[in-house]
């Protein structure tokens, strides 16, 4: 059912989940709670990756889908005081439902003007959001005192992390099977794959689909952790630049490089705030991002994988001697 | 499941009405303008099962564009397709692959990241999503038909910025050949080989006609290559069919000679 080498990346997964698990019982409050949004981020990297990452359609709208699950969510138990187990799977419905609905004509163009389009969505929401019924979204200020799912820095680690993790090995398992296969061939060569006979606009929705489930769900979370919606925060260009050089800086199509990029840009960004508390760091974050990135193009996964092989290499060279 | 439209406002194409074998592919007034040019006008063709056609004539005559309005890349202004009798106007791209007709293209298009093998599996690949996530790919199956044109064992391994023209060409037949065919048309499958490479893919096609009852249709400039290969020969001009017949009764036709072959072509 699944590629080769399947197991050895498996062993992979063991390790990380198993570290990332022992991580409160050395880390403090403060770093756990920085953890927690390199979660978010990663589950917000996933999801882009499952779309643009294999199929090559990139989306610049993300935080259009994002926006929809947090708001369904947070008009839900704000204005009707439902319950988060209800308002949750509600966003993530409405998310995919909506999402499709306007992301599916999009679907029929593709590079820059896909990635256009999407963008235009984003700031769609964000004027729609302050200027429609203010009163109900809460215009320019969003929605405060929104319930939270769990409390406590340790509590909402595990939870994102839990989701994180769960969504993640769901995914690169799902790219390891031959459906994998013919979305991440559609990234390649589309017109290659309609005349190996496949339907490829299945193929496309089906992933979105899946994307915007992602994303309905990463975003319904998001805010009931932060306790407040906002759009500035939410439909904003540097959230987005957030999560597209977390994918590409780790790995596009890879699913495991997004949420090394992830992990990699905010522990980054958060580490080097004792040292440069200015918006300075972000040059850092800059040059640090250019230099990955003509490197090793293809990743910090790529970079990893190299290493390792190096290594394994080496080891079995001095063996053999 | 069929992927046959129903022959809505034209016939159904039969043995007895004509006399001849019901054709596996037949073209019916195929015409294509792009703004002022016009591309096909009014070309009919047909290929017999177990057929294999050329197709020639001079570069921008709309060879390409015949391949491409035969598997809907390009949608055509008038005519229609059918496919064994049946109307396939309304079958999109990948639904006539499914019913049988494939192409390649005249530039390859390889999946830059995926090996061979892993060509061959999207050509194998089944059309259900529930059917690609659940079951496994058959490497057996997948390495045979790679050994079948030479592109096994550990060269099935190798991706396409590993292979030489050749061997790409190959790579878009082995993955074309993985649709498992009724009809292949082959747009240039001999452009920018070697006169070795080129003697090889005819060795292949020449083998593959002889094991397997598949029908051909080949564009291809170089008609040394194509004449061993074909029954039948269909010169296009200008958009237009010009003459047809066997490889022989084309190249001496005087009027094919003064638009694409030139004087003294026999005599090579």
């Amino acid at each position: 059912m699944f590629a080769k080498g399947t197991n050895k990346g498996f062993l992979g997964w063991m390790i990380f989940g198993i570290a990332m698990l022992a991580l409160p019982l050395f880390a403090s409050s403060a770093t756990v709670r920085i953890f927690v949004f390199a979660n978010y981020i990663a589950i917000f990297a996933i999801s882009w990756d499952v779309l643009s990452g294999r199929t090559g359609y990139i989306s610049f709208g993300h935080p259009f889908l994002i926006g929809i699950g947090g708001y369904t969510t947070a008009l839900l138990t704000h204005h009707l005081d439902l319950p988060l187990y209800v308002t949750i799977p509600a966003a993530v419905l409405v998310t995919m439902i909506a999402g499709t609905l306007f992301f599916l004509p999009a679907l029929r163009i593709r590079g820059t003007y896909f990635a256009l389009v999407t963008l235009a969505f984003m700031e769609l929401m964000y004027g729609l959001v302050q200027v429609v019924a203010p009163d109900i979204t809460g215009g320019t200020r969003g929605l405060t005192g929104l319930p939270s799912i769990v409390t406590g820095a340790v509590s909402n680690y595990y939870l994102s992390f839990g989701v994180m993790f769960t969504l993640g090995l769901a995914m690169w398992l799902l790219i390891r099977t031959r459906l994998g296969t013919a979305l991440g061939s559609i990234g390649m060569n589309e017109e290659a794959v309609r005349a190996c006979g496949l339907n490829t606009t299945k193929l496309k929705l089906f992933a979105f689909t899946l994307s915007a489930m992602i994303a309905g769900l990463g975003g319904a979370m998001y805010i009931h952790y932060l306790g407040s919606i906002a759009p500035r925060g939410l439909f904003d260009v540097s959230f987005l630049f957030t999560i597209l050089v977390a994918c590409l800086l780790g790995g596009a199509g890879t699913i495991t490089g997004p949420i090394m990029g992830a992990f990699f840009l905010t522990l980054l960004l958060e580490f080097l705030r004792p040292y440069i508390p200015g918006s300075e760091r972000y040059l850092i974050y800059g040059a640090a991002t250019l230099v990955l990135y003509v490197l090793q193009p293809r990743g910090i996964h790529r970079l990893i994988q190299i290493t390792v092989n190096w290594f394994v290499e080496g080891f079995m060279r001095r063996k053999s001697t | 499941m069929s992927y046959f439209t129903e022959n809505k406002g034209f016939d159904t194409l039969s043995a007895t009405s004509e006399n001849r074998p019901q054709p596996m592919l037949e073209a019916r007034g195929l015409t294509k303008s792009f703004g002022g040019l016009m591309a096909t006008k009014n070309v009919s063709l047909h290929v017999n099962p177990g057929e294999s056609l050329g197709i020639i004539g001079p570069n921008g005559a709309g060879k390409t564009t015949l391949l491409n309005l035969l598997t809907k890349e390009i949608t055509p202004d008038q005519g229609s397709v059918f496919l064994n009798g049946n109307c396939i106007d309304r079958l999109s791209i990948h639904k006539r692959v499914l019913a049988g007709l494939a192409r390649t293209y005249q530039v390859p298009r390889p999946f830059h990241d995926l090996t061979i093998q892993e060509h061959i599996r999207v050509g194998m690949m089944p059309d259900g999503l529930l059917d690609m996530l659940l079951h496994g790919a058959d490497d057996e199956k997948e390495l045979k038909i790679a050994e079948s044109v030479g592109l096994g064992g550990e060269r099935a391994q190798q991706y396409p910025y590993e292979l030489a023209m050749g061997d790409l060409r190959r790579l878009e037949l082995v993955r074309t050949l993985a649709t498992e065919p009724s009809i292949l048309l082959l747009d240039e499958v001999f452009a920018g080989l070697t006169v070795r490479e080129i003697d090889q893919i005819s060795e292949l096609l020449t083998n593959r006609r002889a094991t397997h009852s598949t029908t051909y249709m080949i564009v291809s400039h170089d008609l040394k290559a194509l004449e061993p290969l074909v029954d039948r020969v269909v010169v296009i001009n200008f958009g237009e069919v010009m003459t047809e017949g066997t490889f022989r009764e084309v190249v001496a036709d005087t009027d094919v000679q003064n638009a694409y072959l030139g004087t003294g072509w026999e005599q090579e």
